[in-house]
């Protein structure tokens, strides 16, 4: 019995303790250490913030690179598919062009009518903000099962701040949550952690929360409400983070919301700078 | 002799450079596109099986800092994966030391415990000192389809190791 009790305080001190060769750290001694770091990391100490900010921004660009390889293959026989069906293209792309066209005519009447309709709203007009949009480009993108982000490679040197609202072709995607003097990150709408508040078509006010999964549902509707397919879903802004009426998704057969833009799909994405800034945050 | 020599240093630093590239690259493991719920933690079985068979060619330090990359790429506090990677560690180590032989049913039965142990650490921390919210289910499916996965990659590490490594085993 006690030579059984000697056998496993034995095992178990030389795992924790053991050393020599390969090993030149004791599992106890990195124990120890990871918990100090997982520590100052969590309780923020003033210069643990500078220190991870630098460590972000060189890790990042790492990864960028190391991931250089995974981006280029489908990348490349993207492009070689592009160039077969690029007959195709031209004379689907033509077509296209004669409809704008006639289409054209119609978007300047449309441009005035809006821009008179949001003036009675008192809502800003959009293209006003265009000289506070910021381009960015998409660093990581690496699907976690419990975490949706992206990270950008724009920072707080182009005076991106926390929690300002990232788009792509003008629907929303997510906001920022982190950001190092060079990147940020970004969390998507469809994150378990995502809650914004919305308006749907109708004027029905409700919370978009991310659901872990690639579509996020609508919370806190108003009693008895029925969600019926293909509803437009919009940034309802008041939260005074978002603009009002940038548009997000619509609704689908089963009840939760089909995001305009791929989250996995992203490679560039605009940051809004106007709304924080205004506020002096 | 010499080319031999470094050839044998290059497929020795195979798993290592595995483990740091899966933590630094944007390659992942979560393939929600192929079937919905298929997440699998494939760095603990890179570490486990290692640690078991040839722990000399998977060394702590190294496994402590590609834990901190992982943190810093996945936006969580740092720290914590390492701390996971340390207790899938210390289970192989002390597996190790209390076993003789092992076989792929041993194995996948520690692995399980080893598993066990550094998923309860890593969440507990993370909902206790984060503001981060997971769901548990997915969390489920993660663990479930790690261990489901195990054996064929320990197929797979296996056969490596036979061809390129070799073992020291008696």
């Amino acid at each position: 019995m006690s030579v059984s009790r000697d056998d496993f305080s034995i095992a178990f001190r030389s795992a924790l303790l053991q050393r020599g060769g390969a090993q030149k750290f004791s599992v106890l001694s990195l124990i120890f250490l990871a918990l100090i770091i997982f520590f100052l990391d969590v309780y923020g100490v003033k210069f643990t913030k500078p220190v991870r900010g630098f460590i972000n921004d060189v890790v990042y660009r790492v990864t960028f690179l190391a991931s250089t390889p995974t981006r280029f293959f489908p990348q490349a026989s993207k492009d070689l598919s592009n160039y077969f069906n690029v007959i195709e293209e031209n004379k689907r792309l033509r077509a296209e062009i004669e409809k704008f066209k006639s289409l054209e005519l119609n978007v300047e009447f449309l441009q005035d009518e809006n821009k008179n309709l949001q003036k009675i709203l008192e809502t800003e007009y959009f293209n006003k903000n265009l000289s506070n949009i910021l381009l960015a480009k998409v660093l990581v993108d690496k699907n976690s099962p419990f975490l949706k982000s992206i990270v950008i490679n724009k920072g707080t040197r182009a005076g991106v701040l926390k929690g300002m609202p990232v788009t792509k072709d003008n629907y929303l995607i997510g906001r920022v949550v982190e950001t190092n003097y060079l990147s940020s990150r970004v969390l998507l709408l469809n994150d378990l952690n995502s809650r914004i508040p919305v308006t749907l078509d109708e004027g029905t006010q409700a919370i978009l929360s991310g659901s872990g999964t690639t579509n996020p549902i609508l919370e806190y509707l108003p009693e008895d409400y029925e969600i019926i397919e293909d509803l437009n879903i919009f940034a309802s802004g008041k939260d005074g983070i978002f603009t009002p009426g940038t548009p997000i998704g619509k609704t689908n057969d089963q009840g939760d919301i089909e995001l305009f833009v791929d989250p996995n799909q992203l490679s560039f994405v605009t940051v809004n700078l106007n709304l924080l800034k205004k506020e002096g945050l | 002799m010499a080319k031999t020599s470094i050839l044998n240093k290059i497929y020795n630093s195979g798993p290592l450079i595995l483990l740091y590239y899966l933590c630094i690259s944007e390659v992942d493991t979560n393939l929600e596109n192929i079937f919905e719920i298929f997440t699998l933690n494939f760095q603990i079985i890179l570490i486990y099986f290692w640690v078991l068979k040839r722990p000399e060619i998977m060394a702590n330090g190294h496994i402590f800092l590609a834990g901190l990359i992982n943190d810093v790429v996945m936006g969580f506090p740092l720290g914590i994966s390492s701390l996971s990677y340390l207790i899938i560690i210390f289970v192989g180590t002390y597996v190790r030391n209390k076993s003789v032989n092992t076989t792929i049913a041993s194995d996948w039965f520690t692995f399980f415990m080893a598993m066990i142990f550094s998923n309860i650490l890593f969440f507990s921390l993370l909902n206790n000192f984060s503001d981060l919210s997971f769901t548990y289910s997915k969390i489920g499916y993660n663990m479930f389809f790690t261990l489901f996965m195990f054996p064929v990659f320990w197929f797979l590490f296996n056969i490596y190791l036979m061809t390129f490594v070799g073992t020291r085993d008696a």
